[in-house]
């Protein structure tokens, strides 16, 4: 793996990320304006599964209002984040941190689809006979926005992974 | 907090954390003062609803902002993004200021179900661009502020262990 990241590291696309010097803050900048626009859209549609936000309308309706802005910030967030390993492969690829984020927001990924879908559909998601989501449809809810806090919060400690894991750091 | 090596990553992911919450919810008011997606909601809803998140968000920010600052003061204070960064905050409030007091006090007359009166959209514009700005700027210091690694002076320090 640290072969294939010091490849490259050496590529041509590699060294224009590097080299100019505002192109690592611009996509950063990029990716954290885009991790408010999911992580804040995300919230909204589980705060309207617990019944504590938008509760006048329609699930449905919330979830048309946000879903496709967390799904195109997503896209970009990919994207940005794309670029940013391929400026500083070594350092995402020898974080721990790193790869604990990627697992976690394939997971993210994954269960807001399926659980989205669920939702749309209401089948085994709603109380029988109302309109209120069932207890495990809230626990989920939760469960997701606690997951998007911990793809945050691993972001920012790929700088830092000797520090945040000790003995457990991949870097050498 | 410069001596604790795991302080500084918590704290940072909570501030970043933070400013993104700031950003999402006031990106959804400053949208509806554009009249996007529509204009069906109240803008006094949509306010109330997001405002109370964007302050909670703010206060978090903020406190982790200033454990940051306090870190590495002397750097922070002489570093010209930092410095823009505060100038863009400071416009944004005074953006707010001058809208709820001014723009937002006939808000019953384009509530709902009308169109966005310019002045409203043009402090939803302005509050867009100072918040991307103070994002980027903030994110500037980190690639130009450098760390301050001198000892204050009258400290005293025993290398003896």
């Amino acid at each position: 793996m640290h072969a294939f990241a010091a490849w490259l590291q050496a590529s041509s696309a590699s060294n224009t990320i590097q080299s100019v010097s505002w192109v690592i803050p611009l996509l950063q900048s990029i990716h954290i304006l885009m991790i408010g626009v999911v992580f804040v859209s995300s919230l909204m549609i589980a705060l309207r599964v617990l019944g504590l936000m938008r509760v006048d309308q329609p699930f449905e309706a919330v979830w048309h209002r946000f879903a496709p802005w967390m799904w195109s910030a997503l896209i970009v967030m990919a994207g940005t984040g794309l670029l940013l390993v391929l400026g500083e492969p070594i350092r995402e690829f020898t974080a721990l941190s790193f790869w604990i984020k990627m697992l976690l927001l394939a997971a993210g990924v994954t269960s807001t689809a399926l659980y989205g879908h669920a939702l749309k559909s209401g089948v085994r998601v709603r109380v029988r006979g109302s309109a209120e989501f069932s207890a495990g449809a809230k626990a989920m809810s939760i469960l997701l926005v606690a997951l998007w806090l911990s793809v945050v919060f691993l972001g920012r400690a790929i700088a830092y992974d000797r520090e945040v894991w000790g003995a457990l750091s991949l870097h050498a | 907090m410069r001596t604790s090596v795991k302080a500084m990553p918590i704290v940072e992911a909570i501030h970043v954390l933070a400013a993104a919450t700031v950003f999402g919810t006031i990106f959804i008011v400053d949208l509806r003062l554009l009249g996007l997606p529509d204009t069906r909601r109240p803008v006094t809803v949509v306010c109330r609803e997001m405002l109370r998140l964007t302050w909670g968000a703010f206060f978090v920010a903020l406190c982790a902002g200033l454990l940051m600052f306090a870190a590495n003061a002397h750097t922070y204070y002489g570093n010209t993004a930092f410095r823009l960064k505060m100038l863009a905050l400071l416009g944004a409030g005074v953006n707010m200021l001058l809208f709820h007091r001014l723009t937002f006090r006939n808000v019953a007359a384009w509530d709902q179900n009308a169109p966005v009166p310019m002045a409203a959209r043009l402090a939803g514009a302005t509050s867009m661009i100072l918040w991307v700005s103070v994002i980027f700027l903030a994110r500037w210091i980190g690639f130009t502020k450098g760390y301050d690694f001198r000892i204050p002076p009258n400290t005293h320090i025993n290398f003896q262990f």
